[in-house]
């Protein structure tokens, strides 16, 4: 059950999140803002699939920028708006399929070899392709809806799709279909052996995470207004599976936080500070040292420790209700 | 239960550790905005400049006032050295004229993009909204420089580019407000050299580029060139970028058995990795051969010695030439960087510097637009780049050099043995008719 505590703690976060813009920001804070909760956006995606799911995938990045280019193509066409996201969503969509298909039935370091496979291809085809992809240069000029053409607009606009991603995501995970996708995480061969059909569940699973990685993609080319193959280079769904870890694996808030470190050091440290990259990998090293379950896993478990000590010899507090802000710990490895 | 207190301070020490190291870089960072660190010597001036002006920016603009530009440049990752090149060189000029021209303050903010697009494009945003910046310069690559580029024309800030290729900047994408400073577009730059190869009396060529953009232009501009003047390209291999064992391809070009080879490298390791396969399978003295701008350059001398001496590449760029500027210019960056010859991107970055510094001596403090158009007027009997002039489209039209490696006094030079001047980016068409055609890739060269 989501305990009062966490809800408050979700509710707080949305409100800082839409005040945000009202509080003297500048237009490029918030420009900066829609960057980390895209980027959140689209973590969400592989912190599902990594943490109810037991997946990793390294090929998130390019799903995002098959949608991305979905979008850029259907605008170097003069589509409609309604047909760019059509077209952007269904080329996320299927590059899903494609993703899913042919990883669900493998686990584990296959899994990521099948999904690092793929978002080459899909790299590959925007490097190569050019006749619709332009290349290296990529697409310019791609618009957004009239309606959102305001920085601030849009950024509300993002708000609250991280807001109903992040519900979604947790609804999904909290359902039936999240308890077997934690099942199969947890021992595949139990749940096959109890009858369930495992590639039926991934594949599902796959597809959820897609879908939520389309959005991403079109959001960003939104943001953006352009779209080059570097947004689906290898590089970019390493960097999701950074922000997830140093967020915290399986943690509602943990992809937030983590996009929020890594859009920032990428932006703006590496303003005053050269060894931004170096940076950015100390705080990675730091993290999987001293804090395996990620800034908000860690800082939650932390909470629970200091609350069940004060709370000590009233009621012993069960160890399942970490649960609550953690939403389905990782196996202790 | 023990394992659980120690996993508890373990904890403790985690956050405290990273609370440490935060508040370390932290402070590391601090003082780094004030002397950039990416420039040690260089940017003293313009840095000094940068805080100083930091209290004048609440004050609007006053008049004499300061020109505030933003320099995009990959500092860091793959094409860091070149992008350190391009600030080398802008800071170069600066340094040696002051960076008060006419009553105006140049101030520079420098920003790292990684070779990134959404990175360029972030921080084009951050330079432009939050610095308020008068004017972008830079990035560097073809796809950075097309992002920051659109972006800028939306917002109405001129945006200049020392060092970007891409010919849809000046053309396909091209706009009142986007410029480029100090080199050619790609088609532009090795057009004349397939003119110069056929001159030769090459009657046969086989061309070896990378597959990507600026190959697909480079490979298009040398072979309408070649083929103009009665020459056939009879075979072109392309390789993905990133490779660096280039023995296969040698191969291939030896197997095509053409008169002359026309090879391009966007830089860095790949020229010497080639040119190291090339003597390698013995193919010096009897495969003919030419490079482009900037497999030739002087990183590439530096690598390789006197084992290049006489190969022969085609660039807008000479350090070789004979002239005054190009001498200063030597001097002076050799003064400051252990006497080494300057390259095409240092080039660029000066070129650039030169231009902003003309404009602010003619016409005081301009901006936007006008800017753009102000150095769109000026025209070089001779600068850095030879001759050098603008046409509508905002492209430089220019010298072009064949050159080849020699020795003077003790260095090696790229010395230009043909200047084609007046080299303009429509390779001998119209430019309706140009940019009616569809763009350059592996099936499309012109």
């Amino acid at each position: 059950m989501i305990r009062k505590s966490s809800a408050l703690g979700f509710l707080a976060v949305a409100v800082v999140l839409v005040a945000f813009p009202f509080l003297g920001t500048s237009a490029y804070q918030v420009s900066l803002a829609s960057t980390v909760l895209v980027a959140a956006i689209l973590a969400s995606s592989v912190n599902f699939l990594a943490g109810d799911g037991g997946m990793g995938s390294l090929g998130h990045g390019a799903i995002a920028a098959a949608a991305s280019y979905g979008a850029g193509w259907a605008s170097m066409q003069s589509q409609s708006m309604t047909m760019q996201i059509v077209i952007a969503m269904g080329t996320g969509i299927l590059a899903s399929l494609a993703y899913g298909l042919l990883s669900m039935r493998t686990n584990g370091i296959y899994f990521l070899m099948v999904t690092l496979a793929v978002g080459m291809v899909i790299y590959g085809l925007a490097y190569r392709l050019s006749s619709v992809t332009r290349g290296e240069n990529g697409i310019t000029g791609i618009k957004r809806p009239e309606l959102l053409a305001e920085p601030w607009a849009f950024y509300l606009f993002v708000v609250a799709a991280f807001l109903v991603v992040t519900v979604g995501l947790l609804v999904v995970s909290r359902s039936p279909f999240g308890a077997s996708l934690r099942g199969i995480r947890d021992s595949e061969s139990r749940m096959r052996s109890l009858g369930y059909y495992v590639p039926a569940f991934k594949l599902g699973a796959f597809m959820i995470s897609g879908t939520v990685a389309s959005f991403a993609g079109l959001l960003s080319v939104w943001h953006t207004h352009f779209v080059s193959p570097s947004s689906a280079e290898v590089h970019r769904s390493v960097l999701l599976f950074v922000m997830v870890i140093l967020g915290g694996l399986g943690t509602t808030m943990g992809p937030l936080v983590g996009a929020a470190i890594v859009v920032l050091v990428e932006n703006v440290v590496s303003n005053s500070f050269e060894r931004w990259p170096t940076l950015l990998g100390v705080i990675f090293i730091l993290a999987i040292l001293f804090a395996r379950s990620g800034l908000v896993g860690s800082a939650a478990k932390l909470l629970e420790r200091w609350r069940k000590r004060s709370d000590a010899g009233r009621t012993p507090a069960d160890s399942a209700s970490t649960d609550a802000t953690v939403s389905g710990s990782i196996p202790s490895a | 239960m023990k394992s659980t207190t120690m996993s508890a301070r373990r904890r403790w020490g985690a956050l405290a550790g990273l609370g440490a190291a935060a508040a370390l870089l932290l402070s590391a960072c601090a003082p780094a905005s004030s002397s950039d660190p990416t420039t040690p010597a260089e940017t003293s001036t313009p840095s000094e400049t940068q805080s100083a002006g930091g209290d004048e920016t609440e004050a609007p603009a006053a008049e004499g006032g300061t020109l505030k530009v933003g320099y995009i440049s990959p500092i860091t990752g793959n094409f860091a050295i070149a992008g350190q090149e391009m600030v080398d060189g802008w800071n170069l000029y600066w340094d040696v004229n002051g960076n008060e021209v006419n009553g105006v303050t140049v101030e520079t903010v420098v920003e790292d993009d990684a070779g990134n697009p959404e990175m360029s494009l972030t921080k084009a945003r951050k330079l432009v909204e939050s610095d308020k910046v008068d004017v972008v310069v830079g990035p560097l690559l073809a796809n950075t420089a097309l992002a920051v580029a659109a972006y800028t024309s939306s917002v109405g800030v001129p945006n200049l580019h020392p060092v970007a290729a891409s010919d849809d900047l000046t053309q396909r994408e091209a706009n009142d407000l986007t410029l480029r400073t100090g080199s050619m577009s790609g088609s532009q730059m090795n057009y004349p050299g397939g003119q110069w190869a056929a001159e030769q009396g090459h009657k046969t060529a086989v061309t070896l580029c990378p597959d990507y953009a600026f190959g697909w232009e480079s490979c298009a501009g040398f072979k309408q060139g070649f083929e103009a003047s009665g020459g056939e390209v009879t075979s072109q291999i392309w390789y993905p970028n990133g490779t660096s064992d280039f023995s296969t391809y040698v191969s291939q070009i030896q197997a095509a058995g053409a008169d002359i080879a026309f090879v391009v490298t966007a830089g860095g390791a790949p020229g010497p990795d080639f040119l190291r396969s090339f003597m390698g399978l013995g193919l010096k003295d009897s495969q003919d051969l030419i490079m482009n701008c900037c497999s030739m350059d002087q990183a590439t001398l530096r690598a390789l010695g006197t084992d290049i001496l006489g190969f022969k590449s085609i660039s807008y760029w000479a350090e070789g030439r004979q002239s005054p500027v190009v001498e200063e210019f030597n001097a002076a960056y050799g003064e400051r960087f252990e006497g080494k010859i300057p390259s095409a991107n240092v080039a660029g970055g000066y070129m650039t510097a030169s231009l902003v510094a003309r404009v602010l001596e003619e016409k005081g403090l301009v901006t936007g637009a006008d800017l753009v158009s102000a150095i769109g007027d000026i025209s070089f009997e001779d600068s850095v780049l030879g001759p050098l002039k603008w046409d509508e489209f905002n492209n430089t039209v220019g010298s072009v050099y064949i050159r080849e490696v020699q020795e003077v006094d003790g260095k090696l030079y790229n010395v230009p043995i043909k200047e084609f001047p007046a080299v303009d980016q429509w390779l001998g068409l119209d430019p309706e008719e140009s940019m009616a055609r569809e763009s350059y890739s592996q099936s499309f060269q012109g």
